[in-house]
């Protein structure tokens, strides 16, 4: 353990309580949720969700044992009355955000990303608790008054409105609700001296700044929040560290959100969304040059975002086509890189790659409930898609419970493409019109009325061998038999139906449908399956992941190993051992 | 002052005679254009007055109608990206002049249209539905202007060619310039409607072929035939059948699946 945080000795003990606390407050996180559930059900949550609170809490503060005793003391004796109920989210909450500094911590010291994306994941939970007196408080007690980075804490501060708490942990019992104040006092004194020489990393500066940029979206406070974001992004700008790139991500994610929800909105071209694109264009160019994937794949996908929303199609391809996409992204960023991706070709009639984008966007997009919206949308674009491409998207997908009620307006649409009947095609897109614009698939849609047409003229000609252009005209309710000729003509030279015109007769004359098997299509949808089997394996292999230094820790184990059978060896000269004592073990080396 | 004035001035004659050759206008507009530059109003800034930037955008607006006239697309293609900026300002900045907006966009596609860049046609109807003003593809289509090419690509991706032979007639036309397209889209069905009919038809009678493909005599007929390799026999015309290339793609087939299968073959060694 000591080998690999390379910090100076001053700091070691700091750092190696904190690497412990951290494992603590994950254990106690781990085991809280379960146990929360129980005492949920149980009626008395408190009793059984204030230990993990309190774990964290005698893990975050070294000194005292006894006072730290007492306080447990009075929390359990204290469980079943009402008052508890009020105060104890206010710590819970407090505390797990200040477990994450821990994680911010390890991320630093190890440079390892994973545990500043695990903070990052935490704020999905914390977002629902979070109040500015939470934010307050847990700013002041990070923040020494006189470190350096007070300043930093002072616009923390004023941001959620909260300038006149003073920094220093004093401050954090007069904030607190009435009975908690024991406790903050009591851990205070003995922590405050060795805060002063902790000097704090500016990743938890920004994952407080995130967590107010968190809070100022909820409560609706977007002009502030943008104000926010833009001085926040300067500053992230000008620190330059790695370990910073998951975190910056996020801000710049939040900036464009802020931005998003200003008037005049997005389509309008003076929308603030359109003046935001400097500042992510310079945010790119910039990570590109540090290789920050994180922040790289996010602005990318914002830019995108951005263009789509005031209909910029051929700046957005541009940008796709100048710019390549991390590989090695998070996959919620290329999920949604994919939509955007699939978006814009499907506009550009490339329907196959923009089936192929879409695809892999509804297959890379999390399971869980929080990231449905996404599915949805992108099934919508899809099932348009796969049906301008002449297919017709499978039944099952129309049944799956949590997306029925929302692609309903698609099934109609679906059925009408399938059976080629124009009527109800038109239909279907006057009711839902609304519906389609609000997922801005209308347009799309409106292309589909050619493969209708041609559905029908499918379906005729596969149900009949002979049938006269006047009854294509009145079946598919074309204004004349010329129309009727010339749209035949087309499908005939489309592919889309093997048959004959006699013009002179006027009718339609269909070809004997071939063996299917007598072709190669079999064959190639075979091919194109075995491939997607290989593509699966070699992403697999590429996806393993090996811990960094582990093969030097293999290295010293056979080394150990090594000298164990040396001594063994020696000691077997030396007749000091039984052969009974060697056992199993010795044969297998 | 006074470059305002010749701008002005410069306008009036281009908005009174239309029919102005196209050296002549292609002077008025660079003189005009050399106006707008010494007023610094070339692109939109911040803080011009609104009049001026009227001026500015009637110039490129009459000079991508002018070039249109004189079938150069190149020039119409620079007006109007010159055009993009103003057309962004906000309407406190300057007033909308949706018409002529829309005559010059609706230009613009069916110029996409006759090139065939549709994926650029399309990109630029999406952008069309965002619009201020635009409650979507509605209002469009109903517009004269805009919905004219949106009519054609639709007929013509379906297939109903006569209607958009009709909709070329005079008459249809919304306005002058879109009929400088109608020369190119009459040869673009028309060659359409040839290579559709090479897979329709065993064969077809000259006399039908005529009204098939828009054309005025039975020589005409003749001539394109010709020009598509066609043979013409005893008043009918026979097309020449696709079914040589059968022979080869038998071998290309067996190729392919030795290729897959190799192909397979290595990648299962890689894996085991």
């Amino acid at each position: 353990m000591p080998g690999k945080t390379p910090n100076s000795n001053g700091r070691k003990p700091v750092e190696n309580g904190l690497q412990k606390n951290s494992k603590d407050g994950e254990k106690s996180a781990a085991k809280g949720k379960p146990a929360a559930k129980k005492g949920a059900k149980e009626g008395e949550d408190m009793t059984v969700v204030v230990p993990p609170s309190k774990s964290t809490k005698q893990s975050s503060q070294p000194p005292p044992a006894d006072a730290e005793g007492d306080v447990a003391m009075e929390d359990s004796e204290k469980t079943e009355q009402e008052l508890e109920v009020k105060v104890d989210p206010v710590t819970q909450t407090i505390s797990d955000i200040k477990s994450n500094f821990a994680l911010l911590d390890r991320a630093v010291a190890l440079f390892d990303a994973r545990f500043s994306l695990r903070a990052l994941r935490s704020i999905s939970s914390l977002r629902k608790r979070l109040n500015p007196d939470i934010l307050a408080q847990v700013i002041a007690e990070s923040y020494p008054p006189t470190s350096p980075s007070a300043s930093v804490a002072k616009q923390l501060l004023s941001a959620i409105g909260r300038e006149n708490v003073p920094l220093g942990r004093q401050s954090s019992g007069s904030e607190m609700e009435v009975d908690s104040e024991p406790k903050a006092q009591a851990k205070n004194g003995s922590k405050k001296d060795k805060d002063a020489n902790k000097e704090l990393i500016p990743e938890v500066d920004i994952f407080l700044a995130i967590l107010v940029q968190v809070y100022m979206f909820d409560t609706k406070q977007f002009q502030q929040g943008a104000n926010f974001s833009k001085y926040l992004s300067e500053r992230i700008h000008s620190l330059n560290r790695r370990t910073l790139d998951s975190l910056s991500a996020k801000v710049y994610f939040y900036f464009s959100l802020f931005c998003e929800q200003l008037t005049p909105q997005a389509p309008s071209p003076q929308s603030p969304v359109v003046t935001l694109r400097p500042t992510l264009l310079a945010a790119l160019r910039t990570a590109i040059l540090r290789k920050d994937i994180d922040t790289q794949a996010s602005v990318i996908v914002l830019l995108l975002r951005s263009y789509l929303l005031t209909s910029h199609i051929s700046q957005a391809d541009l940008l796709v086509s100048h710019t390549t996409f991390p590989e090695n992204a998070a996959n919620n960023q290329v999920a949604r890189f994919l939509y955007y991706l699939g978006r814009i070709r499907a506009i550009q009639l490339r329907y196959t790659e923009a089936h192929e984008h879409l695809t892999a966007a509804t297959r890379k997009a999390p399971a869980s409930q929080c990231a449905l919206g996404f599915s949805q949308t992108a099934t919508k674009l899809l099932l348009v898609v796969e049906l301008l491409m002449g297919d017709i998207p499978e039944r099952a997908t129309f049944r799956v419970t949590n997306m029925e009620q929302a692609l309903h307006p698609y099934f109609l649409l679906v059925q009408a493409v399938r059976v080629g009947n124009l009527e109800d095609f038109e239909t279907t897109l006057a009711e839902h019109a609304d519906t389609f614009r609000r997922d801005s698939t209308y347009s799309l849609i409106l292309r589909l009325r050619q493969n209708v047409i041609k559905t029908g003229i499918r379906m005729m000609s596969l149900s009949y061998s002979r049938i006269s252009l006047r009854d294509i005209c009145i079946r598919l309710h074309l204004g004349s038999e010329e129309t009727a000729e010339y749209i035949v003509a087309k499908a005939i030279r489309d592919g889309v139906i093997e048959a004959t015109l006699d013009r002179e007769r006027g009718f339609m004359k269909s070809k004997e449908v071939g063996d299917v098997y007598a072709t190669r299509e079999p064959g190639e949808a075979f091919h194109d399956r075995i491939r997607a089997c290989l593509a699966l394996h070699d992403e697999s292999v590429k996806a393993m992941r090996f811990p960094m230094n582990q093969h030097r820790l293999e290295l010293k184990n056979a080394q150990e190993a090594r000298e164990r059978e040396r001594e063994m060896a020696k000691e077997i000269q030396e007749g000091d051992l039984d052969e009974d004592d060697l056992g199993g073990d010795f044969d297998g080396m | 002052m006074a470059a305002e004035r010749t701008l002005q001035q410069i306008i009036t004659q281009l908005k009174s005679n239309p029919s102005l050759p196209y050296a002549e206008a292609s002077s008025l507009l660079s003189k005009a254009k050399l106006s707008l530059l010494q007023l610094n109003a070339l692109t939109p800034t911040a803080n011009a007055p609104s009049s001026l930037l009227l001026l500015a955008r009637s110039v490129y607006e009459y000079g991508a109608l002018a070039s249109i006239r004189a079938r150069n697309p190149d020039a119409f293609t620079r007006y109007l990206s010159q055009l993009q900026p103003f057309y962004e300002l906000p309407s406190s900045q300057l007033k909308p002049d949706a018409e002529m907006r829309n005559k010059v966009t609706g230009l613009y596609l069916l110029l996409l249209l006759t090139q065939g860049r549709y994926a650029e046609f399309h990109s630029e109807l999406e952008s069309l539905g965002t619009r201020e003003g635009a409650d979507g593809p509605d209002r469009i289509e109903s517009d004269r202007f805009l919905g004219y090419p949106v009519k054609l690509e639709r007929w013509l991706m379906e297939g109903s060619y006569d209607r958009v032979w009709k909709a070329m007639k005079k008459g249809e036309v919304p306005s002058e310039e879109y009929g400088v397209f109608s020369e190119i889209l009459t040869s673009q069905i028309r060659s359409e409607i040839a290579s559709s009919s090479e897979r329709a038809y065993p064969s077809l009678p000259l006399s039908s072929t005529k009204s098939l493909l828009f054309l005025d005599s039975e020589g005409a007929v003749v001539e394109f035939a010709r020009q598509r390799g066609w043979t013409v026999r005893d008043g009918t015309i026979y097309f020449p059948t696709a079914a040589e290339a059968g022979e080869e793609e038998e071998k290309d087939l067996s190729q392919m699946v030795i290729e897959n299968t190799l192909g397979y073959a290595r990648e299962l060694e890689t894996i085991v």
